[in-house]
């Protein structure tokens, strides 16, 4: 049941104007497909660093006439399909008429436009991002009401290197991500006092993703 | 859930409100057998699941009289699909059927007469080989019902006391 004060500024499930005639439809099967699912991101976030691809298929979410900067990558798609639900507000940076028709008809979640009241974040475009404090941190109690963030970045294999170190790292790990920016990983450095608050990251490209959950330490070399 | 929905007037072409709930009151077999006859032997045109047939649960909630306090009167089970045709050009026909029950099959039949009444093609012969005898079949069901009930009528009357 959401509280009361997000029953406000949402826009949920049962608001009229889902275009049904040109809707992407969702998993083929959607118990395992979101299992599946499912079970890749938390490798990902159990290996931080570690490229995982997901195996979904999922048609395209971008019908003709929308341009190539506009593709929603579709690991992103599918990490919210298999994510969302209707007690969980998940807040878009681009309008995206297919993604929010598709992830309002097939999982019920609410759209907002509130940093704080987010649970799932998708990112289209990482040089714009709003403040990271500007989300939902979670509470000393409940950590886990932290916001989730899914960061489309052009490139997990090439880009500045980075030393990743902390749990599921043996040591360290290089990784190279392309499309962040600096200041990211700054206010990111700057949240890791408040732990065991703070915010967990997916950067998505195409059908892979790299997890970055808030226990790791990113050093930019 | 709304039960406000009523057998439709028999003059004029149900509307879509109509119709679904037309298809909702009727068992799977009458609706196979009138989509057969109004299809006549047509194949009808290939469709996507946006909702392929899932099974869930759904709270019933009611009223005492109409206007007390709601209540949770109990849970059904619920069948929901979500089809929509394919077609080469235009606006794509999108049929959804919600029931009551767990009969995947039948959520899909009436789905796909949901979409193919929408579509001009099909509209006239749908609307005529399988709503006009699916009403006729719930309207009579309904009469016969009632005619057993009116049987079982009490008049009560009180005698007035002279006094």
């Amino acid at each position: 049941m959401l509280p009361d004060k997000l029953s406000s500024n949402l826009h949920g499930a049962d608001a009229a104007g889902i275009d049904l005639a040109t809707l992407t439809p969702g998993f083929n099967d959607t118990v395992h497909d979101s299992q599946g699912v499912f079970r890749a991101l938390l490798d990902a976030l159990s290996r931080p660093g570690k490229i995982v691809s997901i195996d979904a298929v999922l048609p395209d979410l971008d019908q003709d006439g929308s341009t190539a900067a506009a593709h929603v990558p579709m690991a992103a798609f599918a990490a919210l399909l298999a994510l969302a639900d209707y007690s969980t507000p998940v807040l878009l940076q681009h309008e995206h008429r297919g993604l929010s028709d598709a992830l309002r008809f097939h999982t019920g979640a609410p759209l907002t436009h509130d940093h704080a009241q987010a649970v799932f974040a998708y990112l289209h475009d990482a040089e714009s991002m709003p403040l990271l404090d500007a989300f939902s941190l979670g509470d000393p109690e409940t950590p886990e009401n932290a916001a989730m963030l899914f960061i489309r970045v052009d490139s997990l294999t090439d880009g500045t290197p980075m030393t990743w170190r902390g749990p599921g790292i043996r040591d360290s790990h290089a990784v190279r991500i392309n499309g962040v920016p600096d200041s990211f990983w700054h206010e990111r450095a700057l949240l890791a006092s408040q732990f065991p608050c703070g915010i967990d990251c997916y950067f998505v490209h195409g059908g892979s993703v790299i997890g970055l959950p808030r226990t790791t330490r990113v050093e930019v070399v | 859930m709304s039960t406000s929905a009523q057998t439709p007037a028999p003059s004029g072409p149900a509307t879509r409100r109509e119709w679904l709930a037309i298809l909702a009151r009727t068992p799977r077999a009458c609706m196979k057998d009138a989509l057969d006859t109004a299809l006549d032997g047509v194949s009808p045109p290939e469709f996507d699941w946006l909702r392929a047939p899932d099974i869930g649960l759904a709270m019933v909630r009611g009223r005492v009289g109409g206007s007390g306090d709601a209540f949770n009167l109990g849970e059904v089970t619920v069948t929901r699909a979500t089809l929509r045709l394919r077609v080469r050009e235009g606006r794509a026909a999108v049929g959804i059927a919600v029931h009551m029950g767990r009969d995947k099959e039948r959520a899909t039949l009436a789905a796909l007469a949901d979409a193919l009444l929408q579509t001009p093609a099909f509209e006239a012969r749908m609307h005529e080989h399988l709503l006009a005898p699916l009403a006729a079949r719930i309207a009579d069901s309904r009469a016969q019902k009632q005619a057993r009930a009116a049987g079982t009528k009490v008049e009560f009357f009180t005698m007035v006391r002279g006094d």
